[in-house]
C-alpha cells in the first residue's frame, strides 16, 4: 500500500466511524492516530514507527490549541450567553416591532431585524433561534400570525448570527485556512445584511400576497425613539467589535473581550446574579472546549493526511476536472449542503476544509494568485474570504431543512405546541431565499470581498 | 440548575456509584477552573487594552500569556463535557437504534475513544517530558511551556477515567438491557438535542425572569 | 529513491525556503534522484515551534528552525540573535553562523534534539518601518509602541521604546490604527506583510539584530545514510547558499523601488547615535552570558567567536 491508498482507505473508515455515531472530535484523532501509525510502520518498523506515531499526535492537542487567535473563541461565546441574562433580547425586539411594524408582515421584518441585531452580539445561531422562540414567537401569535410563518421566521433569522460578526464559526474558518480571523469576521457583515433583507422581501411579498400577516401600526414616534436606549448596549457591542476589527485598534481577542465586558456590566446593572454569571460560565467553557477538541482531534487526522499526501492529490484531481470552474464550484457547495443535512456545521466545515480548501484555491489559481488571471476574478486572498462565506452560508441554511435542521427543532422544542414538520414547512420560503442569497453571492461576489478589501 | 448530569443515585453497585461520584466533582472542579480562567482572560484583555490606549503600558508578553493560560480552558473541561455528551457526534443512526444494539454501539464508540485517549495520554506526556527536560520557552518573554503542557495528559488521564466508568455504564446495560441507565449520557434524539440546546441558550434565568 | 527524507517547513515556497529547494535538487542530481528530500511546506508535518521535537523522534529527517521561537529549545544558537553584533550582510551572517555550528557546545545543545546544524539560513538585518514622526535620533524612541520580540525588543526597552506584542499578520492593521507605530522585521517580510503601506520611515542604517534560522538535519538519519549520499549531501550546502543569497539579492531589487516609489524617508542615525545605542547593547549580552553560565554553556566563548568572526 502507498500511504496516499493509506490516506483514502482511512478516510473511508472515518465516515463510517462519523455515521455511527463516534463523536466526532475522537473518531477524527483515533483515524489519525492509526493512519500516523501505519505510515510511519511503512517506514520505520512497527516497533519504532508504533512510538514515532504516538509521539507525533501527541504534540498536536497541545501545539494547535495553544494559538493565540483561537483565543477569541470563548470571549464570543460568552458575550451570547451573557446578552441573554442582560434582556437584550425583549429590548431589541421591542425596538424593531415598534419601527417596523407597520410593514407588511412587520412583526416577522421586526423579528428577522431583531434577530439580525441579536446576531451582532451572538456568535451562535443555535443559541439565536432559541432565544428568540421565547420572545418574538408569542407577540406575533397574539396578533393572528401563524404559528408556521412565526415558528420560521425565527428558525431562519437565527442563522444570521453566523454571518454577522462575532461568529464561532468564521473564526474557525479563518484559523483553518490560515488567513485575518478580521477579515473573514468583517466579510460577513455586508453578506449578513444582504440576508437578512432578502428574508424580509420574501415576509414582505408573502403578507402582501397572503394577508395572513398583518401589520402592526399606531406605534407613536416618542413610542419609537423611547425603544432605543434599551438597545444601546448592542449598538456599544457592534461599534466595539466591528469598529476593532475594521479599523485594528485592538485584536479580535481584545475587541471580543471588550464586548464581553460591556455585557456583563449590562447585566449586572439588570440584576444578574452570580450564578447566573457562574452558568454563563460553565456553558462557555463547555462549548469552548468541545470546539477545541474538534479542533484538535481533526488536526490528528489532518497531520496524518499532510503524511500521507492526500489534500495535494485531492487538488490535482479538482484542478483537472474539465468543467467551468464556476460548475466545479455549485457542484462543492451541493456536497455542502448534502453533507450539512447530516453533521453539524461546525463540525463539517473542520472535517472536509483541510482537503476541499486548497482545492478550491488552485481551482482559481493559487494562493498568491492576481484577480486578472484567476478563474473566479479575485486574488488568491479575496477567493479565500469569498469561499468562506459562501460554505458558512452553507452550514447556516441546512440549519432549517430536514431532517436534523437544528434551529428548527429548536423552536419546536420552546414551542411544543408547533410540530417540527410545521416549522420545516413555514422554512420552505426562506430556504428559497437562501437560495437566491447564494446564487447572488456566486455571481456578485464583491457583496463578500468588497469591505474586507478597503481594510 | 439541570441535574441530569449528575449521577443518577440507585440500590445497585454502591462502590461504584461512589466513584463516579468523586469523578465527578473532581470533573466539575476541573470545569470551574476552565470556566473561571475565560472570564480572567477576558478581564485581563479589558485590562491590556485600557492599559496600553491610556497608559501607553501594554502587558509585556500579553500573547504570550493568552496562549499558555488558553490550555486551561481548552483541555481541564474536557472530561466534564464527555460525562454531559457536550462532543459532537451524528446521531442519526444511533438515535433510531433500540435496547441492547443501542448498548453495544455505545460501548464501542466509547471504546474508540478510549483507545484514541490512551495513545494521547502517551504522546503529550512525552511532549511535556521534552519541555521540561530538554526545555522550551515562548517566543516573546521566554515563558516555559511545561506547565501548560502537563495540563494535556492530566486532563486527558481524567477523561480515561470517566470513559472506564462508561464502558462500565454501558457494559452493565448490555448485560440487562432493563436495567436502569447510570452514569452514561441518554442518548439523545434530535427533539431531545434541541431541548437541551434551549436550557442551553435559556438557562435557568428564564423561570425567574419570567417570575420578576 | 533508495533513501527520501521529509523536510518540515512553515509557509509558502519563498525566498526563506530557497536554501532547502536547492539542496535538495543539488543532491538529487549528485545522486541520480536515488537520495530525494522532498519538502512539506504549510506546516503539514509540524507546527514551526515543534520541529525540532519532531526530528526528535524520528518523524521527519530535515527542518528549518527559528532558535527565537523557543530560545529554550536551542540556548546557544541564541548568541546570534543579540542586538549589534556588526553583521553587515548574508555572507558573512552565513560565515558566522557556520562557525558557531561547529562549536562543541552548541553540537551538543542540538544533539539533545537528535539533531545537527547543516546548514544557515541567513537573515537580513530587522530594520524598522514605522509611521508618524519620523525619529531624528535613536532618543526619538522613547514611550513608541513597537513590534519588535526578544533580544531587539529588549534593545527598545533600554532605550525607552514600548514593545507591544501583536501577531505578524495583525502589524499591518496595528499599524494604522496606532496600536503599535513600528514594526521590525526583515525587509522581505515588511513587504509581505505590508508595513510598508502604512510606514512612513525605514531605520536604514539602525541594523538592531536579525534571528538564526538553522537548517537541522537528524543525527540518526544522517548517520545512517551511505556515505556517497553524506558527500552529496556536505557538497550540496555551497551552491544551496550561494542560490539562496542571489534570491536575496533579487528581493531587494524589489525593495529599494518600494521604498522609493511609497515615498518611504530612509533614516540614516549618525555613527555616534548608533555608538550610543550600541552601548545599550551591551547590558543585554551581558545578561545573555550570565544566563548561559546559569544553565553550564560557555556563554562567553560563543559570544567570543561569533564578534572575532564578525571582526575578521
Ligand atoms: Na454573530
Ligand atoms: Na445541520
Amino acid at each position: 500500500m502507498t500511504p496516499f491508498e493509506v490516506g483514502l482507505l482511512m478516510t473511508g473508515v472515518l465516515l463510517v466511524l462519523v455515521v455511527i455515531g463516534v463523536r466526532v472530535a475522537f473518531a477524527a484523532a483515533f483515524v489519525g492516530v492509526v493512519g500516523l501509525i501505519i505510515i510511519f510502520t511503512m517506514k520505520q518498523g512497527f516497533e519504532r514507527g508504533f512510538w514515532t506515531a504516538l509521539q507525533m499526535a501527541g504534540t498536536i492537542p497541545h501545539s494547535k490549541s495553544v494559538t493565540y487567535s483561537l483565543s477569541v473563541l470563548p470571549t464570543f461565546i460568552l458575550i451570547g450567553f451573557l446578552a441573554f441574562y442582560a434582556g437584550l433580547t425583549k429590548q431589541l425586539f421591542e425596538a424593531s416591532k415598534r419601527w417596523l411594524g407597520w410593514l407588511p408582515g412587520g412583526m416577522a421584518v421586526g423579528t428577522v431585524f431583531a434577530t439580525a441585531g441579536f446576531a451582532a452580539v451572538s456568535g451562535a445561531s443555535v443559541a439565536t433561534a432559541a432565544v428568540f422562540a421565547r420572545v418574538a414567537i408569542p407577540e406575533m401569535l397574539a396578533v393572528g400570525y401563524s404559528k408556521r410563518l412565526a415558528a420560521a421566521v425565527v428558525a431562519a433569522g437565527g442563522t444570521l448570527a453566523s454571518l454577522i460578526p462575532p461568529s464561532a464559526i468564521l473564526v474557525i474558518y479563518a484559523i483553518l485556512v490560515e488567513q485575518s480571523v478580521g477579515k473573514l469576521l468583517i466579510a460577513g457583515f455586508v453578506p449578513g445584511i444582504y440576508s437578512a433583507v432578502i428574508y424580509i422581501l420574501i415576509i414582505v411579498g408573502m403578507a402582501a400576497w397572503k394577508g395572513d400577516a398583518p401589520a402592526i401600526k399606531g406605534f407613536t414616534w416618542g413610542e419609537r425613539f423611547a425603544s432605543i436606549p434599551g438597545t444601546l448596549p448592542i449598538l456599544a457591542v457592534v461599534a466595539i467589535i466591528f469598529g476593532s476589527l475594521y479599523f485594528g485598534v485592538a485584536t479580535p481577542t481584545e475587541a471580543g473581550a471588550l464586548g464581553a465586558f460591556v455585557v456583563l456590566l449590562t447585566a449586572i446593572v439588570k440584576g444578574m446574579r452570580l450564578k447566573q454569571l457562574g452558568q454563563a460560565l460553565h456553558e462557555t467553557a463547555k462549548l469552548a472546549v468541545m470546539i477545541f477538541t474538534l479542533i484538535w482531534g481533526v488536526l490528528v487526522y489532518v497531520r496524518f493526511l499532510g503524511f500521507a499526501g492526500l489534500p495535494d492529490a485531492f487538488r490535482d484531481f479538482i484542478v483537472a476536472l474539465p468543467h467551468d470552474p464556476m460548475l466545479t464550484m455549485v457542484l462543492i457547495l451541493c456536497a455542502y449542503a448534502v453533507l450539512g443535512m447530516f453533521i453539524d456545521a461546525i463540525g463539517m466545515l473542520v472535517l472536509t476544509l483541510p482537503v476541499v480548501y486548497p482545492a478550491v484555491m488552485a481551482l482559481n489559481g493559487g494562493e498568491a494568485v492576481s484577480a486578472a488571471d484567476s478563474a473566479f476574478g479575485m486574488s488568491g486572498e479575496a477567493c479565500s474570504i469569498w469561499f468562506g462565506i459562501l460554505v458558512v452560508k452553507m452550514a447556516e441554511l441546512c440549519l432549517i431543512t430536514p431532517p436534523i435542521g437544528l434551529n428548527c427543532f429548536v423552536v419546536s422544542g420552546v414551542r411544543p405546541d408547533i410540530p417540527v414538520q410545521e416549522v420545516f414547512r413555514g422554512c420552505v420560503p426562506f430556504f428559497v431565499a437562501d437560495v437566491i442569497t447564494i446564487a447572488g453571492l456566486l455571481a456578485f461576489p464583491s457583496i463578500i470581498t468588497w469591505l474586507p478589501s478597503l481594510m | 440548575m439541570r441535574v441530569d448530569d449528575r449521577p443518577v443515585v440507585t440500590s445497585e453497585a454502591p462502590r461504584y456509584r461512589m466513584f463516579d461520584g468523586v469523578l465527578a466533582t473532581v470533573e466539575d472542579v476541573f470545569n470551574l477552573i476552565a470556566a473561571s480562567s475565560i472570564l480572567i482572560l477576558m478581564l485581563m484583555a479589558v485590562a491590556q487594552i485600557f492599559l496600553r490606549t491610556l497608559f501607553n503600558a501594554p502587558i509585556p508578553g500579553f500573547i504570550d500569556i493568552t496562549e499558555q493560560a488558553m490550555a486551561v480552558f481548552t483541555f481541564m473541561g474536557i472530561a466534564y463535557c464527555q460525562r454531559v455528551g457536550g462532543h459532537i457526534r451524528m446521531e442519526i443512526v444511533l438515535g433510531s437504534l433500540r435496547g441492547r444494539t443501542l448498548w453495544i454501539a455505545e460501548f464501542l464508540g466509547v471504546l474508540v475513544i478510549l483507545i484514541v485517549v490512551v495513545t494521547l495520554v502517551t504522546g503529550s506526556w512525552f511532549h511535556f517530558l521534552r519541555a521540561w527536560q530538554l526545555g522550551d520557552s515562548t517566543i516573546d518573554i521566554g515563558l516555559a511551556t511545561w506547565p501548560s503542557k502537563l495540563l494535556v495528559p492530566v486532563a486527558m488521564t481524567l477523561l480515561c477515567l470517566r470513559l472506564l466508568m462508561q464502558l462500565y455504564g454501558y457494559g452493565r446495560l448490555i448485560a440487562d438491557p432493563s436495567r436502569v441507565p447510570v452514569a452514561v449520557p441518554v442518548v439523545l434524539n434530535v427533539e431531545e438535542e434541541a431541548r437541551r440546546e434551549i436550557d442551553e441558550a435559556l438557562g435557568d434565568g428564564t423561570d425567574e425572569e419570567a417570575r420578576r | 529513491a533508495d533513501v527520501t527524507w521529509n523536510v518540515s517547513l512553515w509557509g509558502k515556497r519563498r525566498a526563506f525556503t530557497e536554501n532547502v529547494e536547492k539542496l535538495a535538487e543539488e543532491v538529487a542530481a549528485k545522486t541520480n534522484g536515488r537520495f530525494e528530500i522532498k519538502m512539506a511546506y504549510g506546516e503539514s508535518l509540524s507546527k514551526s515551534k515543534e520541529n525540532l521535537d519532531g526530528i526528535s523522534f524520528g518523524a521527519f529527517e530535515m527542518a528549518q528552525i527559528c532558535a527565537s521561537y523557543h530560545a529554550d529549545k536551542n540556548p546557544t544558537l541564541t548568541v546570534l540573535e543579540l542586538p549589534f553584533l556588526g553583521v553587515k550582510d548574508l555572507d558573512m551572517e552565513n560565515k558566522v553562523s557556520m562557525a558557531l555550528y561547529e562549536h562543541p557546545a552548541v553540537k551538543k545543545d542540538l544533539a539533545r534534539w537528535d539533531a545537527m546544524a547543516l546548514m544557515a539560513t541567513p537573515m537580513p538585518q530587522y530594520n524598522f518601518v514605522g509611521n508618524g514622526d519620523v525619529p531624528k535620533t535613536t532618543k526619538d524612541f522613547e514611550g513608541m509602541r513597537v513590534r519588535a520580540l526578544g533580544g531587539i525588543g529588549e534593545l527598545m526597552s533600554a532605550v525607552g521604546a514600548v514593545p507591544t506584542t501583536v501577531t505578524a499578520s495583525e502589524t499591518y492593521q496595528a499599524m494604522e490604527s496606532g496600536t503599535v507605530r513600528a514594526a521590525s522585521f526583515a525587509p522581505h517580510a515588511h513587504l509581505s506583510f505590508k508595513t510598508v503601506e502604512v510606514g512612513t520611515w525605514w531605520t536604514k542604517n539602525m541594523n538592531p539584530g536579525t534571528v538564526q534560522c538553522p537548517v537541522v538535519v537528524s543525527i540518526t538519519a544522517y548517520n545512517a545514510l551511505p556515505d556517497e549520499f553524506k558527500t552529496a549531501l556536505n557538497e550540496a550546502i555551497a551552491p544551496a547558499m550561494e542560490h539562496y543569497i542571489a534570491t536575496y539579492d533579487k528581493v531587494y531589487e524589489k525593495w529599494w523601488p518600494e521604498l522609493e516609489a511609497r515615498k518611504i524617508q530612509q533614516i540614516e542615525f549618525t555613527e555616534e547615535d548608533l555608538a550610543d545605542l550600541r552601548s545599550k547593547a551591551a547590558p543585554v549580552w551581558k545578561k545573555w552570558v550570565d544566563e548561559m553560565d546559569a544553565k553550564g554553556i560557555p556563554g562567553q566563548e560563543l559570544l567570543d567567536l561569533v564578534t572575532s568572526t564578525v571582526g575578521n
